[in-house]
């Protein structure tokens, strides 16, 4: 029998040095997917995806700048996606963290593959061009993932501080980690404000702007400007946004959803916590499949199962015991696991 | 109602930090028969009073009528008549088993409630299908003609065939939508078998406190630009209905979530002055008058709490709050339980209560029973018993609710109010200088009054509000016959402090209990069991109001405690002593 499964896209900073050549190592076999998207940044006088995919060494300024990652990360993401073996996975719902929201729009099938490359590169050159601010992360949790008041308390206090001396807004609940977002000044009472966890929290993600907060207003005006609704389609899978609310097939507003993806995700908190609370209890799947590149994004949705007690996890040991028997997320940027799916 | 009733407030004063959006809209959703529920009916009529007044209230009522509830069918047409046209509230009627009326209804509602800010009912016609709950068997009460009628009406069939005749589905879309659904339901009903399941008592209870601090921003209240100066009125000594006032206006000054309101609190600053001049110092927005109904004045603290605020609401005697109590006991105080501690409606109710007015109004303003608090899991029942106390733990009670979340319900002896002196007039011994009270009277810890020169060797009263004052009085007689007394008085009646009482009895061997509420069901039951359960080596005796309600004139003075009657039960308990010590000197 089929086993249920939940398609989960990752942001941005998830093609990395260990990612290069992803593209060409796992899909060789989608060129016209791929060929698509490098045509129409070939149109925009971009490098390809394909390009940037056999560059020989990786330089951050080229694969992590934001029209470039975000273009890439669909890419390898997207042929994850259709890399899936639907004769043993039967999806039942997407969702994805903040850049994945654009590529749970694609795998959702609301955006049609031109319109999904057009749609994440557009966004990706008015971040490059328009975006201000910064962005850092800290944990709401503890070492061991579990809730830490003191770390919560940490974070609202940064909140406050930031506040207080400029612009400070909490941009993305990432599982076990809150993603803070400010103005210079923000950033700067919240980094002075943390007290140091870990040994390298809080950590200030290098080339991200306040993504997720008012301050990019401008950026939403811009793309409502490039952007008509027309781009969107009635979804063929349930698609959980950064609220927490499904859009569902065949009863979704394209309207709305335009409004959404344009207006609210990009100024407001984006909740990709909740996206994983509503996308194992209303959905309930058998499994979790992390799209690639990468793999980090493991980490926020074992914290948010941890916090739900779903499937009795109470900790990171508990998940580690659980993924060695009978892993529950399978995330396909990992070599060990890619396999269990494809 | 009171959610509905804050969205429009948090607008009002911009308020920052409101859980819900300042354009929100209340949903109140209950069925044809429980319509005529008097909560419903108080909480519509609530609603349509505060928008008669021309405020806003933007709330959406909306009664699912089946016709039936249960068993019993509910008149053709008594929704729509009774509701139909009332003043201030908006009537939208909709056919819920039409898909595309229900949602023209629904948005009509919708957009009385968010742009006109009004209240509105919206009557929406709907089946039931099989019966009430498992147990019911259908059959029983409704002839099978008319349950194969209803089953006709099965909404989602009709929605079905209206989605094939309007070409939005084909028949084979909605069986493949309708398989997802149910397999999606079953993977959740799966998964929820296996969650993880209660298995002790300390598991079960652990939510009863919430012990959660409610983010706020801390944003301090401000004073109106003529509030009135009070300094004057900290500095010089005062009773404890204006100390109460002064506690409050603290309170309000610090936080500007704290809102006050009850009947009469705001222009006339309550019927014993506990709330004079805060609405003159934080603006009607901040304390207002309620109507005449304290379910709808408890029912308005749950929706500010919900929603950010810090509510004081006044009960303006203890014995109308009976008439709403379910508000405290399975609204207020349940919600932190039934959500595992992920809600919570702080609030600090005060309620003017117990005897001793002097003869006058009988029962309804002299109840002397507070058994309907005392069995309420997680709530605080707080009473002082002079005005320096009810400062102090005013205080407590406001730290509770803003850091633990907790719903405190703070009792203030009406017949303390306004007493100034305690042994001799003009001693001015019951007042105190806001300004000099200092610190707070912590949860769990009570006040010990050594009465007299000693230190209280002989006997220990235990005590609490009008008791307390009594008790001081007695004890200065005890005093001239031998007997030393150490007052303890309790502050907390649920939970009761028996760890600090029992340690402030100490080594004394005769406790006596004064406790002013009728004897059956008062505090003294609670804390003779709970002598016991510490194997205490003490003698207790008590002192109750006699079971009865209050009647009007002197005879009230029958039925309650007395300090002459204090005085007969402490040389009954700890006579033997005296009369030792009277063979002492004859010897």
């Amino acid at each position: 029998m089929k086993k249920s499964a939940i398609v989960l896209f990752p942001g941005r900073g998830t093609y990395g040095k260990n990612e290069l050549g992803y593209l060409a190592r796992h899909h060789a076999d989608k060129a016209a997917f791929i060929a698509g998207v490098d045509q129409w940044r070939e149109a925009q006088g971009r490098e390809t995806v394909s390009a940037l995919d056999a560059r020989k060494t990786y330089s951050a300024a080229k694969h992590a700048s934001s029209v470039n990652a975000s273009a890439i990360i669909y890419a390898c993401a997207l042929a994850d996606f259709a890399a899936i073996d639907r004769t043993r996975y039967d999806i039942v719902a997407v969702c994805g963290n903040s850049l994945g929201w654009y590529l749970t729009l694609a795998a959702g099938g609301a955006l049609a593959p031109a319109n999904a490359i057009r749609l994440v590169d557009t966004m990706g050159a008015l971040m490059e061009e328009k975006g201000v601010g910064g962005q850092l992360v800290y944990p709401f949790t503890d070492e061991d993932w579990r809730q830490s008041r003191a770390h919560e308390k940490a974070v609202a206090e940064a909140l406050h501080a930031g506040r207080t001396a400029g612009e400070a807004y909490l941009s993305i609940r990432l599982g076990g980690m809150a993603v803070l977002a400010g103005d210079e000044k923000g950033m700067a009472a919240m980094e002075k404000s943390l007290p140091p966890v870990e040994g390298r929290y809080p950590f200030r993600l290098a080339r991200h702007a306040a993504f997720h907060t008012p301050l990019l207003e401008h950026v939403s005006n811009a793309a409502f400007d490039a952007l008509g609704s027309e781009l969107f389609q009635g979804s063929a899978l349930p698609m959980i946004d950064g609220r927490g609310a499904i859009w569902s097939p065949r009863a979704t507003d394209t309207d709305a959803l335009y409004q959404y993806t344009l207006g609210t995700q990009i100024v407001e908190t984006y909740d990709f916590s909740k996206s994983v609370e509503v996308a194992i209890k209303e959905f309930a799947p058998d499994r979790l499949i992390l799209a690639g590149p990468g793999a980090t994004l493991g980490a926020p949705i074992a914290q948010e199962l941890i916090r739900w007690r779903w499937r009795g996890l109470e900790s990171k040991a508990d998940f580690a015991a659980l993924q060695k028997e009978d892993p529950f997320l399978i995330a396909m940027g990992r070599e060990d696991q890619r396999g269990l799916v494809t | 109602m009171g959610a509905a009733f804050s969205i429009a407030l948090a607008r009002t004063h911009k308020k920052p930090d409101a859980a819900m959006p300042h354009d929100a809209v209340a949903l109140c959703s209950f069925g044809d028969a429980s319509a005529n529920h008097s909560t419903a009916v108080g909480a519509i009529n609530a609603a349509a009073h505060t928008a008669y007044r021309g405020l806003p209230m933007p709330l959406v009522f909306i009664c699912e009528d089946n016709g039936i509830g249960i068993s019993v069918k509910t008149p053709e047409g008594w929704i729509a008549a009774n509701y139909g046209a009332r003043p201030g509230l908006a009537y939208v009627y909709g056919d819920g088993r039409d898909i595309v009326d229900a949602a023209r209804a629904a948005r009509a509602a919708e957009l009385c409630a968010r742009r006109l800010r009004k209240p509105v009912f919206l009557h929406l016609r709907t089946v039931r299908l099989m019966g009430h709950a498992g147990s019911d068997v259908e059959t029983g009460y409704r002839d099978r003609a008319e349950i194969e009628r209803e089953a006709d009406h099965d909404p989602l069939l009709h929605t079905a065939r209206r989605c094939i005749e309007e070409g939005v589905y084909a028949r084979e879309d909605i069986e493949n939508l309708y398989a997802d659904i149910g397999g999606r339901v079953r993977r959740a009903m799966e998964a929820a078998c296996t969650r993880p399941k209660l298995d002790c008592a300390e598991a079960v209870t652990a939510p009863l406190t919430p012990n959660m601090r409610i983010p706020r921003t801390g944003l301090p209240g401000r004073l109106l630009a003529r509030a009135p100066d009070d300094a004057r009125a900290r500095r010089e000594p005062q009773h404890m209905s204006r100390l109460i006032s002064l506690a409050l206006a603290e309170q309000m000054e610090k936080d500007a979530s704290v809102a006050v309101f009850g009947e009469d609190v705001g222009r006339k600053g309550g019927v014993y002055g506990a709330t004079t001049r805060l609405q003159q110092k934080f603006g009607p927005g901040r304390v207002f008058d309620t109507l005449l109904d304290e379910q709808s004045i408890l029912g308005m603290a749950i929706g500010l709490a919900h929603n950010g605020y810090l509510p004081v609401p006044e009960i303006q005697f203890l014995a109308y709050v009976h008439n709403a109590e379910d508000q405290l006991r399975g609204e207020a105080g349940s919600l932190s339980f039934f959500s595992n501690s992920q809600y919570a409606n702080p609030m600090v109710v005060r309620v003017a209560g117990l005897a001793y007015q002097k003869g006058f109004g009988g029962h309804f303003h002299n109840d002397n029973s507070v058994a309907v608090f005392r069995d309420i899991p997680g709530i605080v029942l707080a009473c002082p018993s002079s005005g320096a106390e009810a400062v102090r733990m005013m205080r407590e009670a406001f730290r509770l609710a803003r850091d633990e979340g907790r719903v405190v319900v703070f009792l203030e002896p009406i017949a303390l109010y306004g007493t100034k002196d305690l042994h001799e007039a003009g001693d001015g011994a019951m007042t105190a200088a806001f300004d000099e009270i200092e610190g707070r009277a912590r949860f769990g810890e009570v006040n010990v009054i050594e009465a007299g020169d000693g230190d209280g060797e002989d006997l220990a009263i235990v005590t609490y509000g009008n008791g307390t004052y009594l008790s001081q009085r007695a004890a200065r007689r005890l005093a001239e016959q031998g007997i030393s007394a150490r007052i303890i008085d309790l502050r907390w009646l649920t939970p009761l402090p028996v760890d600090a009482m029992i340690e402030a009895i100490g080594a004394r061997r005769n406790v006596l209990i004064v406790d002013e509420c009728r004897r059956t069901g008062s505090p003294s039951e609670e804390i003779i069991a709970a002598l016991n359960d510490s194997n205490a080596p003490c003698t207790v005796a008590r002192v109750t109001g006699v079971d009865t309600y209050i009647p009007l004139g002197p005879a009230a003075d029958t039925v309650l405690v007395s300090e002459d009657g204090i005085v007969e039960a402490a040389l009954k308990l700890a006579g033997r002593k005296l009369q030792q010590q009277k063979q002492r000197a004859a010897e």
